[in-house]
């Protein structure tokens, strides 16, 4: 699994009650413990509850989290324990749940159901072949910080280009395929 | 709007500096398509993740499978997959390409170090991973015939105790001719260990593959010669 090297600012800003910041972290780790979780308890809206669970806890803990592993570490094994543990709507009545999310602050992001579930098997491959097919600059560092999880520091020294470039050539595939993805009709609407 | 996406990009990847990351979280607030974009960076990330995990699965399905059907091939058909498993993926060329970014790509081969970096390089190209593993398991003998003189590197000549083995001496190299070509339309390379292999779809619709202990810097003349000649 991926990791990101770099959310120590984005825990400072949410431990600060940047509410902005926290549905951030829900946007960019959702995808990847849904998957993890679908795959857990084989259930698509099993997982869903346990999803929103998961990040209420986050909310709730983010304060204890300490940095010793990933940010998505940590929240991984929040949802297994949570998959594991058989949760029940009991997690409602008997959790001490903040003042902050009896108001409802921090909306869950909107989603119907799993984005990658949505997406057909067939759309999957034809993106997997999209990348495959970027240009060798663009395709080497979106893949070291994608499947490494390099940093971008990491990845101009290894390809010996200023942090700029990578940061550009990251972005050159994520708006290449997100055109891509447009064009096909993938996750649309 | 490019350079909030190129911020936006930055935040998923933690790479932004605090007053920047301040600035985009703002704009995100109010910005429904922002937050639509970043979910789908998401959505891209966790593709690729499971994607790479996937065909990790498949190497593991292949080698377990490859015991199943024939406990004879056992031991080639793991060596093989441990093979696949240490590849690694330098550099896709076309004729025109030869020598661009050869320096990055050697600089990668060296950077590139987990199972699931490769295993993701490798990703889209199952049929060359079967291709390897066929060579692989392959016992038979390539008549020399097939090959022809112009595909020899210049220095390189046939081995008389072996005629599939072309040596210059100092480095050894071998010959594999596929009347497919697999869905390979540019030249492939990839290092296994200490050698090389070179995937070469040749304008007659056959696939050559050679494969040796050559480095890139003599196999750039034979391929170049391969497609002049050929």
């Amino acid at each position: 699994m991926g990791v990101s090297k770099g959310d120590d600012m984005l825990i400072t800003e949410i431990k600060a009650g940047n509410d902005m910041a926290f549905e951030t972290m829900v946007l960019k780790y959702r995808p990847k413990l849904m998957s993890v979780l679908i795959g857990y308890t084989k259930s698509k809206d099993q997982a869903e509850e346990l999803c929103q669970k998961t990040f209420m806890i986050v909310w709730q803990k983010i304060d204890t989290f300490k940095g010793e592993s990933s940010l998505f570490t940590w929240i991984y094994r929040i949802g297994i324990n949570l998959a594991k543990n058989d949760f029940t709507s009991s997690f409602f009545k008997n959790s001490k749940i903040t003042d902050r999310l009896d108001h409802n602050q921090h909306d869950m992001p909107e989603h119907r159901s799993p984005e990658t579930e949505l997406m057909a098997a067939e759309s999957e491959e034809k993106i997997m072949q999209f990348i495959q097919n970027l240009d060798l600059d663009t395709k080497t560092a979106f893949t070291l910080r994608e499947i490494e999880g390099k940093t971008y520091n990491e990845i101009s020294k290894i390809l010996n280009c200023p942090i700029g470039t990578v940061r550009s050539r990251i972005f050159r595939a994520r708006q290449l395929i997100l055109e891509f993805m447009n064009q096909e009709n993938i996750l649309n609407g | 709007m490019d350079k909030d996406l190129e911020k936006l990009s930055a935040l998923y990847d933690g790479e932004l500096k605090r007053n920047e990351m301040q600035e985009i979280l703002k704009e995100m607030d109010s910005n429904q398509d922002l937050k639509n974009t970043f979910k789908k960076f998401g959505v891209i990330s966790d593709l690729m993740q499971r994607n790479s995990a996937r065909q990790s699965s498949k190497i593991t399905y292949l080698r377990n499978f490859y015991k199943k059907i024939n406990p004879v091939v056992t031991n080639m058909a793991t060596a093989a997959a441990t093979v696949l498993l240490t590849l690694i993926v330098l550099y896709q060329f076309d004729e025109d390409r030869f020598q661009v970014n050869r320096e990055s790509s050697l600089q990668l081969s060296s950077a590139i170090s987990s199972d699931q970096a490769k295993i993701q390089l490798l990703n889209a190209d199952q049929n060359i991973m079967e291709h390897m593993i066929h060579i692989m398991q392959s016992n038979q003998s390539h008549k020399s015939q097939q090959v022809s003189k112009n595909w020899i590197p210049v220095g390189f000549s046939v081995n008389p105790n072996n005629p599939n083995q072309y040596s210059n001496g100092r480095n050894n190299l071998f010959f594999h001719l596929e009347n497919k070509q697999l869905g390979i339309k540019k030249v492939k390379y990839f290092k296994a260990n200490n050698d090389w292999v070179y995937l070469i779809p040749l304008k007659d619709g056959r696939l050559l593959t050679a494969y040796g202990d050559i480095p890139p810097s003599i196999a750039d003349q034979m391929i170049q010669s391969i497609y002049q000649r050929n």
